[in-house]
């Protein structure tokens, strides 16, 4: 019943808030839910086993019968931290979020708990097509939290964001329903449920495209590409960042992003073992020319959040290459970095909407100085760009330092043109911090009329969490990974033959 | 040859009487009453009786047809199966919810409302007729009586000049429709030497590949069917038609003639015409592709609300088209046909509901909705602006709506049956119809501007909200009323 109450509670929640009928007591009320529900995500460790690589606390239920479709949550190492990243990023975003949404405050909270709901199905579905619902769901609220709540452009913004996406999950589709009927032959009976997707072996012809695993790997593989985002496809991702609302670019960049590389994970490398390592290193490839072409685009960027949506492109980049590194450094470093990347960029955005709200400016060159009028947003920014370009004792070092480790022992080319994203992350955003918070004040800084108030005790509220999380995941990484290691191990070892066994016995307490 | 009319062959068509009866009160009333019209409301409750009582004794034919061994009525010309009981049932079900709408615009209201509800009963007995025909002449019967019907209702509408025109436009290419029809029919005839479907069927295989003749009359047959369904490149009466027509009658058209034209196109297909001839095959996948294609492209181009729905229509013709192939090449009948009943039910629904809407915001009988004219709506209307977003969402198939799951169901079986293109091409189809569905929300949720519906209209503030909580609600049950569906059909 646990992951059934953590994916379902943010709908209820989403009902309460939009019928609520006090406008004043609303915010507290969401930041309410939004910590009740992180609360509740936190109980899953009472009965997570972290030694066990199995699939631990099932919920399964047959729902369509007639095409083997089964209401099917489940949990491991690989989604936990994901999980608890979700619930965790929520509440950040309603808190940072309390001044940026002034109007249809209801509908806007209701978007976010509809979305925290979608993605958490995302994370816990092993049905396919139950799976499939959560991914094309979590799209809806996303796409109203752009269309009305965001920026100048935000139209063409939230259309291109949905329309993308849509493309590559319509193919998707059909590969789902082709892998049902695949089962229907291999087992007799129609399922779409992931674990017999795993058991499934799919024809593989060598250097043939049109062979069905092929195919299928194709069409999953286009899905996740696209929300990543990975080189050439992630055209949507600057426009939908900067057209959306601070917490609408936090929750988009924090989870939503992992989305897709949790999908690789999860519903490309082991259902599709040999075409994986057949095409592996055509996602090396442009995993590395992610990281390159986001950091260079991002060094030009005249606009704080687009220098930062741009940096996503790039971190992306290096966790596509973790994982399809294909050992175990890579592959840790690939699961460590999607958490990391929700933390710093998640903070970032809220860095850049805190900055945003006080001078309504995102131009870099409008600003300069401001560690002399704002020291403890300046401490706080400082922190968060060290761990966005990974120096050691942050959380982003040790994601990255595996990823690269990974890719050497993978194949060193990778390494060495990975490698020179760490000396480009360091120079687009040093750089711009340097711009923004040192030199000459810039016109927005001296601005006598609108003096610049530093961070409020609301805002510190906001970012400690993300700051703690920064250095303990950073100084620490053992407490994280060792409750996701027996199932990376286990993913590494069995690439070839993945299975997922469903551990049983010790949920029935609840 | 003679027939004997029995006691059975009137139970089995008590539906149809109901209906007519009831059609009659209304214009009796004014009759009596001295041509005076009743209060409208009274005539509304007329038609609905009517409409009840028709769906109740359907019903009960279905389930005390378990206890007879001979379903077929009247000489074997109607058959009281699955198809006719689901579609039967789906079509009453959506042509009250036209009513509703009837009652409330300001183009159908009025004077003559009584005589409209009689059309509109009247029309509703000849599609029982078009669902449970199993014989070709009867299914032109069927046909006709729906039509003409149809092409009165549209023409004494009160709206002044785009009606008459579309009345005149449906009359006549419906007209076209029906002799090609019957041109097909007559050859069939000609070298089958009976009109009865299970015989054409059972002589399909041998004559579709021997006779040139009977290849050319199925091919009519199933062309006339492709004009009244709106199949590219036959499609071209629908814009004009769909936007001229009043808004409820409309809605009227593209729900329930819709879907009963689709089930006696079902009917036709499963002579196996498809499974024998590899050119005809060929033909119809093209066909669906044409549709989907023109209807989602034209449907990008409209700003006319009504319009851009009739072009989205045409769109749904093709994915239904798609699941029509499939019964057409399939050994088990009942998936595919299921699959395109079930996609019926989620279209019907939907599209009654969108038109819902249109004729709600429609202040007069010569207003026309633009989607511009929606600015702003979402801050006026709140539910309803939530109930079109759900139905523009279920058109575009977004999960978890009864749209989506039509659309699953549809391309799993047209993926089972090996048509994988196809189902790709339908896919990728429904990506380019997300970028028209998410204009009508983006404008009344994302733009200022002062939209405002005619206010009052219960009757189809009603059809909205049903329609659009069945959207929701069978889209979570869709799996066991998929199964109650199949098992009707086999």
């Amino acid at each position: 019943m646990l992951l059934s109450a953590v994916v379902f509670l943010p709908m209820l929640f989403a009902l309460i808030v939009a019928l609520w009928p006090n406008q004043r007591t609303l915010r507290p009320l969401a930041l309410g839910f939004a910590l009740i529900e992180f609360a509740l995500s936190l109980g899953i460790f009472y009965y997570f086993d972290p030694s066990s690589s199995a699939l631990q606390l099932v919920e399964r239920y047959p729902w369509i019968e007639r095409f083997g479709i089964t209401y099917f949550f489940g949990i491991d190492g690989i989604s936990l931290w994901l999980v608890i990243l979700t619930t965790f990023l929520t509440p950040v975003a309603l808190l940072g979020a309390w001044k940026s949404i002034e109007e249809r405050v209801r509908g806007f909270l209701a978007c976010v708990f509809i979305l925290e709901a979608a993605m958490l199905g995302t994370f816990l579905a092993m049905d396919a097509v139950f799976f499939y619902l959560f991914w094309e769901l979590s799209l809806v609220p996303m796409y109203f939290m752009i269309g009305i709540w965001g920026g100048a452009r935000r139209i063409y913004a939230t259309v291109k964001f949905f329309i993308f996406t849509m493309v590559g999950s319509v193919l998707m589709l059909v590969a789902i329903i082709y892998m049902m009927f695949l089962t229907a032959e291999a087992f007799g009976t129609m399922s779409a449920s992931l674990l017999d997707f795993y058991r499934l072996d799919i024809p593989f012809i060598s250097g043939q495209f049109l062979s069905p695993q092929t195919l299928m790997f194709s069409a999953f593989a286009l899905a996740f590409a696209i929300k990543v985002p990975v080189f050439p496809l992630h055209t949507w991702l600057p426009d939908a960042h900067v057209e959306a609302p601070t917490p609408g670019s936090v929750i988009l960049a924090g989870v939503m992003l992992k989305m897709g590389t949790y999908g690789f994970m999860r519903w490309v490398m082991p259902v599709f073992p040999e075409a994986t390592v057949h095409y592996a290193w055509f996602f090396m490839l442009i995993g590395v020319i992610g990281i390159i072409y986001g950091a260079l685009v991002a060094m030009v960027q005249p606009d704080i959040k687009k220098l930062v949506a741009y940096s996503s492109v790039s971190h992306m980049g290096y966790i596509l290459i973790g994982l399809f590194a294909l050992n175990e450094f890579g592959v840790t470093g690939g699961l460590y970095q999607m958490l990391n990347h929700g933390i710093s960029t998640g903070a970032l955005f809220l860095l850049v909407g805190m900055i945003y709200e006080r001078t309504h400016s995102r131009e870099i060159s409008r600003y300069g100085g401001l560690a002399g009028v704002l020291p403890f947003f300046t401490i706080a920014f400082f922190i968060v760009t060290l761990s966005s370009i990974a120096v050691p004792m942050t959380n982003g070092f040790i994601g990255e330092f595996l990823i690269l480790l990974g890719a050497f022992q993978a194949n060193s080319v990778w390494g060495y043109f990975a490698v020179s994203g760490v000396v480009l992350g360091a120079v687009y955003m040093l750089w711009m911090f340097k711009r923004v918070f040192f030199g000459p004040q810039g016109e927005l800084v001296k601005d006598e009329h609108h003096p610049l108030h530093d961070l409020s005790v609301r805002e510190m509220f906001v970012l400690a969490p993300m700051i703690v999380l920064v250095f303990w995941m950073g100084l620490y990484p053992s407490f994280f990974l060792n409750y996701s290691k027996a199932s990376l191990d286990h993913f590494v070892k069995n690439q070839a033959h993945y299975e997922l066994a469903i551990q049983s016995g010790k949920e029935v307490a609840q | 040859m003679t027939t004997t009319i029995g006691l059975g062959d009137l139970f089995s068509i008590s539906p149809m009487i109901a209906l007519f009866l009831a059609s009659l009160i209304p214009i009796t009333v004014k009759v009596l009453r001295g041509n005076v019209e009743q209060p409208p409301f009274a005539t509304l409750i007329q038609g609905l009786g009517g409409i009840l009582a028709a769906a109740i004794l359907l019903l009960t034919v279905f389930v005390l047809r378990g206890q007879q061994l001979n379903p077929t009525a009247f000489a074997n010309a109607l058959v009281l199966d699955g198809v006719t009981v689901s579609v039967g049932l789906m079509t009453l079900l959506v042509s009250a919810g036209a009513l509703l709408l009837m009652y409330d615009n300001p183009a159908t209201r009025g004077n003559q409302f009584s005589e409209l509800i009689f059309l509109a009963l009247s029309s509703i007995t000849g599609m029982l007729i078009l669902v449970s025909a199993v014989d070709l002449l009867v299914v032109f019967i069927g046909l006709e009586t729906m039509s003409l019907s149809l092409y009165m209702m549209i023409a004494i509408s009160h709206e002044q000049k785009l009606s008459k025109e579309a009345a005149l436009k449906y009359f006549i290419l419906g007209g076209f429709a029906s002799a090609l029809f019957l041109y097909g029919v007559a050859f069939i005839f000609g070298t089958v030497g009976s009109t009865y479907l299970p015989q054409v069927i059972a002589s399909t295989g041998a004559l579709i590949s021997s006779s040139r003749l009977f290849l050319f009359g199925i091919t009519m047959v199933i062309l006339g069917f492709c004009f009244k369904v709106s199949i590219a490149p036959f499609h071209a009466w629908t814009p004009d038609v769909y936007q001229g027509s009043p808004t409820p009658h409309t809605a009227f058209m593209a729900t329930a003639v819709k879907a009963v034209s689709f089930a006696a196109f079902l009917r036709i297909i499963a002579s196996n015409a498809l499974v024998g001839s590899e050119n005809l095959f060929d033909f119809m996948q093209w066909l669906a592709v044409i549709t989907m294609i023109v209807g989602n492209v034209a449907a990008i181009l409209q700003n006319n609300f009504k319009r851009m729905l009739a072009y989205s229509s045409i769109a749904h013709s093709g994915y239904l088209l798609v699941g029509v192939i499939t019964t057409g090449v399939s050994d088990d009948m009942s998936f595919g046909a299921s699959s395109v009943i079930f996609y019926l039910v989620a279209y019907s629904l939907m599209t009654l509901g969108a038109f819902a809407i249109v004729s709600l915001m429609e202040r007069d009988e010569n207003h026309s909705i633009s989607i511009d004219s929606l600015a702003g709506y979402a801050r006026k209307r709140p539910l309803m602006a939530l109930c079109l977003t759900v139905l523009m969402l279920s058109m575009a198939g977004v999960p978890p709506t009864l749209g989506f799951f039509g659309k699953f169901y549809l391309f799993t079986s047209a993926i089972g049956e090996g048509l994988l293109w196809l189902a790709i091409w339908a896919v990728l189809n429904s990506v380019i119809s997300v970028y028209y569905y998410l204009r009508p929300i983006v404008v009344m949720y994302m733009k200022e501007g002062e939209a405002m519906d005619a206010g009052g209209m219960f009757a189809t503030r009603t059809a909205i909200l049903v329609s659009s909580f069945f959207i929701v609600f069978l889209g979570l049950i869709s799996g066991p009323l998929f199964e109650v569906i199949e098992r009707t059909l086999s």
